[in-house]
Formats: C-alpha cells, sequence, structure tokens
C-alpha cells in the first residue's frame, strides 16, 4: 500500500485548470521531491495533498484512506511552508507545541515532544526565543520541529529553504536528508531548485505546466530523460540542446546542426536512437556540459567538432566554456587548465557519442528509448 | 558647550542643502501646525488672567490659578468632569471591543459577497450627519410615536421617556454611538486583520486548529499591537466627549448625567461669556488627557512593548 496516493488529480479554478490528471504513488518511507518552474503546479498539488486547496478532480489517498472530503487536520500530515508560518507572538517552545496544544494534548506529553524536537534540531538553548530573534536557518527548524512533533503520516514541505541564502540552504538541505533517514517519515517536498530535488530525493517528478513530465530517481532522470524539457531542467549548467535535421550519411542517420550563417556541422548519433530517426526529422541534440571534452583524442566514439570559444568562467577546479557550434551556443564544463587564458585559443571540441541524447523537436520526446 | 551647538547647526545646514526637496516637502504640514496648533496656544493665558474682551488679552490682569480653583469649586463643573470620565469610561468597556469584535466576525466571512454587503450596511450610519443620527434617536425614541415605545407598550409595557430621563441618557448616548461609529471604527482593525500572513492560518488548519482556536490563538494576538495603539489614543481621548451630539441630545432635565467639560465650556464660556473660566476648563481637559495618554503609553510599553512613542 503507497503512503500517498494521487489518482488523476486536477485542479481548476473557474474554467482554468493548473493541475491535469496528475498519478503519483509514494511508498512509506520515500522521499519524493516534486520540481518544475514556477507555475507548474507542484505547490498547488502538494497543497491538494494537504487539504489546503479542494481537489477538482481525480482522488488522493492517504495511508490506503480517501482524503478528498477530509478536513487537513484530519489527514495526519504536517506542513513546512516557505515563509515558516511561525507564529510572531509564541516563542520558540510554543511555536512547536502549537499542534499538540490545539489537539489538548497532555502537558507533560507537550514538553517531552518539544524538549525531544529542540533536541533533534539543536534548538534547545533559543526554546525561550521568538521567532523576530531567531536567524532564518533557526526559524526553519522551528517550522520542522512543529512539524516533527506531531508524529505524522507524512511530512509535506514547500520550498522550505526559498528564503534561506545559498550557504545555509546547502547547511539546512543536509539537516533535512538527515532528519529523514532518522525518523523515516514519508515527505513530499516541492522545490524549483533542480539541486535540492536532485540531492534530497529518493524520486523525483519533474512538472511542467500542471503536467508530470518524469518520474524517476535523480539519476535516472538526469542520465535517461524522458524530454527535452526535463533533460533542460535538470543539470547545472544545464544540458546543452542544439537544433537540428536528420540526414543520412553512409546509411547511418546523422544530425546537421542548423546553421544561420555558418558552416552546418555534422554529428553522429547514439546506435540506439538511429533506428527511430527518419530522415528530415527535425531534432533536438543533448549533451550535457560535463560531457564536452577538449583535448581529447577523436575515435570512433568520440567526434571532434569546430567550436569557436566566446567567453571562458573559471569556477575554481572547473571553468565553464561558452563557444559555438555552427552559430548554436554550447556550453562545456571541463577543468581549470593552469593557464586559462589558453581556454579561448581552442578552436575543437570533443563529444562522446555514446553520451548524446536525441529529442523529437516536435513533441520533444526523447527517441533513443528513454521514455 | 559653544562647539557642539556649532556643530549642530553646521550639520543642519548640510542636511538642508542636501535634502531641501524634502524640506520643502514638509514646510506645509509645519507651517500648519504652527498657524493653526501653536498660535492658538498663545490664548491659553486667558486661563490664568481675569479676561475682558475690551481689554484684550494682553490687557487683562494675571490672577494666576485662580480659575481653576474657581472651577474645583464649581459643583457643576466636577459633575461635568465626572460626568465626561463616565461616559468615556462607559464607551470605553461597551464601545471600544465592539469594532473589534466586528472586524473578526467580517473576517470569518466566507461568502464575498456576505461580506461585502453586511460591511457596507455597518459603514453607512458614520457618513450619515451627527444631526441627522440625533433625529433619528429622537424619533426612534420619541414617547407617542417612537418604533422602541411602540414595542413596549405593544408587548403590555410601560412606555419609556428615554430623552429625558437621566439613568437612560448614557445608554441612548453610547448605543446610538457604537451604531454610528463601530462599522467604520472596525477598518483598522481589519487592515490589520488583512496584514496576518494566509500561511499562519494554512499552517494552523493542518496542525489541527478549530475557526474558534485560530481566532484566539492567530488573529487577536497578531491585532494586539493595534488594539493597544488605539486603546492608548482612546485613553487619551477620555476626557473628551462628542459634544455636538450632546448638545443635540441633552436637556436640562437630564444634565445630571448628561453634562459634559465640553457643553460645561460651551455653556459657560460662550453663553456666559466667562471666556477665563471656559479656557481653564479646556485646559484642564488637556492636561488630564495628556497624563492620560502618557501613563497609558508607558504602562503599553512595559506590558507588551507597544507603544505610541
Amino acid at each position: 500500500m503507497s503512503a500517498v496516493e494521487l489518482n488523476d488529480v486536477v485542479k481548476r479554478y473557474g474554467a482554468l485548470e493548473v493541475v491535469h490528471s496528475v498519478n503519483l504513488n509514494v511508498e512509506q518511507g520515500e522521499f519524493v521531491v516534486l520540481v518544475g518552474p514556477s507555475g507548474c503546479g507542484k505547490s498547488t498539488t502538494l497543497r491538494m495533498v494537504a487539504g489546503l486547496e479542494e481537489i477538482s478532480g481525480g482522488t488522493v489517498s492517504i495511508g490506503g484512506r480517501l482524503v478528498n472530503r477530509v478536513a487537513p487536520k484530519d489527514r495526519d500530515v504536517a506542513m513546512v511552508f516557505q515563509n515558516y508560518a511561525l507564529y510572531p507572538h509564541l516563542n520558540v517552545a510554543e511555536n512547536i507545541a502549537f499542534g499538540l496544544r490545539v489537539r489538548r494534548e497532555k502537558k507533560d506529553v507537550i514538553d517531552a515532544a518539544v524538549k525531544e524536537a529542540a533536541a533533534i534540531l539543536d534548538l534547545t538553548p533559543y526554546l525561550a526565543r521568538k521567532p523576530a530573534d531567531l536567524s532564518g536557518g533557526q526559524r526553519q527548524r522551528v517550522a520542522m520541529g512543529r512539524a516533527i512533533v506531531r508524529k505524522p503520516q507524512v511530512f509535506l514541505f514547500d520550498e522550505p529553504l526559498s528564503n534561506l541564502d545559498a550557504k545555509l540552504r546547502t547547511q539546512m538541505r543536509a539537516e533535512i536528508k538527515r532528519l529523514h533517514k532518522r525518523m523515516g517519515v514519508t515527505s513530499i517536498y516541492v522545490t524549483h531548485d533542480q539541486i535540492e530535488a536532485m540531492t534530497l530525493a529518493d524520486r523525483i517528478v519533474v512538472m511542467n505546466g500542471g503536467r508530470v513530465e518524469q518520474v524517476g530517481s535523480p539519476m535516472e532522470l538526469f542520465l535517461k530523460p524522458a524530454n527535452a524539457f526535463v533533460a533542460s531542467f535538470l543539470g547545472s549548467p544545464p544540458m546543452n540542446l542544439l537544433r537540428a535535421t536528420v540526414v543520412s550519411m553512409d546509411g547511418e542517420p546523422r544530425a546537421r546542426i542548423d546553421a544561420a550563417d555558418a558552416e552546418a556541422a555534422v554529428l553522429k548519433l547514439p546506435r540506439a536512437s538511429s533506428a527511430s530517426l527518419r530522415a528530415d526529422q527535425r531534432i533536438l541534440v543533448g549533451l550535457r556540459p560535463e560531457h564536452v571534452a577538449v583535448g581529447m583524442d577523436a575515435s570512433a566514439d568520440v567526434q571532434e567538432i569546430a567550436a569557436t570559444v566566446d567567453l571562458v568562467e573559471p569556477l575554481g577546479s572547473e571553468a565553464l566554456l561558452h563557444t559555438r557550434i555552427s552559430g548554436q551556443s554550447i556550453v562545456a564544463k571541463i577543468e581549470t587548465p593552469a593557464d586559462v587564458e589558453t581556454l579561448l585559443q581552442i578552436g575543437r571540441l570533443q563529444i562522446p557519442v555514446g553520451r548524446l541524447h536525441v529529442f523529437d523537436a516536435e513533441s520533444g520526446r526523447a527517441v533513443n528509448g528513454h521514455a | 558647550m559653544a562647539t557642539i551647538i556649532v556643530g549642530y547647526f553646521k550639520r543642519l545646514g548640510e542636511d538642508l542643502r542636501r535634502d531641501w526637496q524634502l524640506y520643502l516637502l514638509m514646510l506645509p504640514m509645519l507651517l500648519w501646525f504652527l498657524l493653526f496648533l501653536y498660535k492658538p496656544m498663545e490664548g491659553l493665558q486667558i486661563a490664568f488672567k481675569d479676561f475682558s474682551p475690551f481689554r484684550g488679552i494682553a490687557g487683562s490682569p494675571w490672577v494666576g490659578l485662580e480659575n481653576f480653583r474657581t472651577l474645583l469649586d464649581d459643583q457643576i463643573f466636577i459633575r461635568a468632569f465626572l460626568n465626561t470620565i463616565t461616559i468615556s469610561g462607559l464607551g470605553l468597556i461597551f464601545a471600544f471591543p465592539v469594532p473589534i469584535v466586528l472586524a473578526i466576525m467580517f473576517n470569518e466571512l466566507q461568502s464575498e459577497l456576505g461580506r461585502r454587503f453586511s460591511q457596507t450596511i455597518v459603514y453607512l450610519p458614520h457618513f450619515i450627519s451627527v444631526v441627522i443620527v440625533a433625529g433619528i434617536v429622537i424619533n426612534l425614541l420619541s414617547p407617542t410615536t417612537g418604533v422602541v415605545n411602540l414595542i413596549l407598550s405593544s408587548l403590555g409595557l410601560d412606555r419609556v421617556y428615554f430623552l429625558t430621563q437621566p439613568e437612560w441618557f448614557r445608554t441612548v448616548f453610547i448605543g446610538s454611538n457604537i451604531w454610528k461609529e463601530a462599522g467604520f471604527e472596525s477598518i483598522v482593525y481589519l487592515a490589520a486583520i488583512a496584514g496576518i500572513s494566509p500561511t499562519l492560518y494554512e499552517s494552523a488548519r493542518v496542525d489541527g486548529a478549530s475557526r474558534w482556536q485560530m481566532m484566539w490563538r492567530i488573529t487577536l494576538p497578531c491585532i494586539l499591537p493595534t488594539i493597544i495603539i488605539m486603546l492608548i489614543i482612546r485613553i487619551g481621548n477620555l476626557v473628551e466627549v462628542g459634544f455636538e451630539y450632546i448638545i443635540l441630545l441633552y436637556q436640562p432635565a437630564t444634565y445630571r448625567t448628561a453634562d459634559v467639560v465640553s457643553t460645561y465650556v460651551y455653556r459657560t464660556g460662550l453663553q456666559g461669556t466667562q471666556y477665563d473660566l471656559a479656557t481653564a476648563a479646556g485646559l484642564f481637559n488637556a492636561v488630564i488627557a495628556f497624563a492620560l495618554v502618557f501613563a497609558a503609553n508607558r504602562i503599553s510599553r512595559k506590558v507588551s512593548t507597544t507603544s505610541l512613542w
């Protein structure tokens, strides 16, 4: 039995449908991340699970129980909000205890639960402080403490780290992961940050335009994106997508890169996708920046291609190389050499053919069997 | 010391040069304050003089605190002062919470249409002239044709002469004031409620709070700073009671409970031409009001950390 089950869930505001037939099974103890750009329907989906939004169509079940018409308080879920939702007039201990107090738990039970949660989250020294006297990270921990003490079946996180700075976000990400390992509670986490999704999730649900684009483990999605959207959404920098047309060369399908004012380069395509391609088909050739190589020997599996370097962005041990192939931009992530300036002189890039992804330009779907 | 003063004026000069546009914007307000609030204070000296309009303020002799002594020996003034405090105090107890309750009720209304309709209904009386309101009240409570007395007589009860019986005056005055102003005053609290983050309520809903619990544990504590500020302002106005409305409703038969300082000042100063006594009464009122607001602010700062200054 799934801990949370969404079947054909739809959300409409009047005539406007914002979530279209979402299906998802979250297993017991699983950490599932809903990720996607702003307005893709991920938060709305989460709020439907929480009961904060009415479900326009389909069913939501928690622990095998249909909860479409069940009030949020009776769904046995706890939610952590983006802006922490801490009560400004209550101190940390009272904020953590709020959910238990309104449920009229006994005082000693509340005290024990607050103490335990505070210890887990390193909040013991701050129990008497008001939210205004806490840092962003501490506030977020209080919000999590409030969820923990309830001991719910499911934790729901709605972009909980979005208001934190980059350093604190990394720190809190690790804390959330540790907390999940320790407690093992089923969690659904919403974020627009693909790094958060990749690092936290057991499974990622990529959403776009109110639809689920792909569900899978982080590496599955990274290595085998089902479509161009997933390919370009996950990974930093995102996957390079080159517009191209399928041409036949030596009896093999190749990709002729669209070139407006430059000479069109022709790329070999991976065998897995060759069978599904037809001549003149419009495609997108995908290549992750970290798979583009410089200074490698060309071979049957590695194709060398002429490129001009526009810009070099040194990131420390790695550098981003902004280049152009047949007039289309392509970013390469390579190891930073001792002399960064030499990168500007590079005239050729090496592309491992096996690492290429091919997507149909019209539908965006992968044509190398990753559906 | 001289260096400090020179330094101060040097800094002021620099500020004026740098932000002259801002100071220019401030100028009309400053002039308004000086001309209409500070300049008239010059007239306060009348309270300490044996004032005669023919001799003018400067020509009238100083009498020290004589006018204040006269006032405090005047049983009518003492009665008016106590009436003022009683009417304001009862207003504080009965009228002050009504806008808060109204605002919370509006906030709880689920239907947008219902909310707009009921808000309009309760805001409207505020825009009716106090003269018309007094007319409505007089008509409603009329012993012969008033709706209230018609209902009382249809129930077999005796007709009540509400506006001529001193014991009914305060009830009528405060009750009709609540009807007139409570809706409009609720706007301040509604604005405070609108400032509460909706996620606080959503979080509470998930945590299991009922609407009643959310009202007590979220709405009220979150608008408490606004309530305190309004309370301090109200306490500052304790010695001021709506002068026009009292004048319109009271009559000699109800002076015992209806005569307040402002009506006393009106009768003594304008009708009795005892300007010095009336000014002393007004000043006395103002000093008491200042002391009250100062004390309320201080207590509030200690108890709740919210204060006017």
